[in-house]
């Protein structure tokens, strides 16, 4: 089935909009600057939507709704805490380009829970462990990503009692 | 009559995608540009004078200047490097670095147009409370190690 095009947070973008048009009038330096700043972030954000593109078109082509309600859903037990973890992870980029993925598959019967545990889990960093590692010393990284998990965990069970 | 039921085929689930991530582009509009201003008007070194003023209060500027700022998590790691030579608790340091990467003040506002408000401050409320405990946890854990 075709999906019918329905954009979000348009409101939002109006307000962005008017203001960047002030920062223009009142502080054009620095307004110039930040829409610059928009801009790199943008394109180095490029490659990233291409990946989440892919990956959200493989994971409707490869699983089914049933599927997802199975792997994600309200019995996904274990597992989806699991796969949710990883994800959260390996996932690169901001958390906001993760959105258009996750709410789709949240149609899908993607538990909010899984969602927070997704979230959180993003603060497990891998490529930032040698830089954290070097800061504050290897126990500290061990601990704290331990603490980061299990309290991915604990989110998602509460997620999931409250959403109810 | 009974109708065979079409399995999508690739490029259908493909355009599905991209019609998906279309919908919130305005939302990732949203964000980048409101990102763009932060990184302009919250600078690191505004962020390291905020620290300073006790314990406690350092705790609390940690876990909100994090929520607040922008940037890639590297950026958080060499702002704490700089304030732990300057003599801040490294449980004010953990709520920083932590709140950085999993709490984002100006992404709310998307996220709730995208999950709902009440998926978003309940996950927001959590990951907050979460952020000051894990960096409460982490210090005493250490502390039995060495």
């Amino acid at each position: 089935m075709n999906k019918k095009l329905e954009f979000k947070g348009t409101k939002l973008l109006i307000l962005v909009f008017i203001a960047y048009i002030f920062l223009f009038i009142f502080d054009n330096t620095n307004a110039l600057e930040a829409l610059n700043k928009s801009k790199n972030i943008l394109s180095t954000l490029l490659p990233i939507f291409a990946f989440i593109i892919i990956l959200t078109a493989l994971i409707n082509y490869f699983l089914k709704p049933k599927q997802i309600l199975k792997h994600f859903g309200e019995d996904s037990g274990k597992a989806g805490v699991f796969y949710s973890i990883i994800g959260g992870i390996l996932s690169h980029g901001p958390m906001y380009a993760w959105y258009s993925m996750l709410s789709d598959m949240r149609k899908h019967g993607l538990k909010d829970g899984l969602i927070a545990v997704f979230f959180y889990s993003r603060a497990v960093k891998l490529p930032l462990l040698p830089l954290m590692i070097g800061i504050f010393g290897i126990t500290y990284t061990i601990v704290i990503n331990i603490y980061i998990v299990l309290f991915a965990i604990i989110q998602g069970k509460i997620i999931d009692k409250l959403m109810k | 009559m009974k109708q065979k039921q079409q399995e999508p085929s690739f490029k259908k689930a493909m355009i599905n995608s991209i019609k998906s991530f279309a919908s919130i582009l305005p939302v990732m509009f949203s964000i980048i540009g409101i990102v763009g201003i932060f990184q302009i008007y919250i600078t690191p070194s505004m962020i390291s004078s905020f620290f300073g003023y006790g314990n406690l209060a350092d705790i609390f500027t940690g876990t909100l200047a994090g929520a607040v700022a922008t940037g890639h998590g590297s950026i958080s790691f060499i702002i704490a490097e700089g304030l732990k030579e300057q003599g801040v608790s490294l449980y004010a340091l953990s709520t920083f670095t932590l709140a950085w990467v999993t709490l984002g003040l100006i992404q709310l506002p998307a996220e709730a147009s995208v999950f709902g408000v009440k998926f978003t401050f309940y996950r927001n409320i959590l990951a907050f409370f979460s952020t000051m405990i894990i960096a409460y946890l982490t210090i005493i854990t250490i502390g039995l190690f060495s």
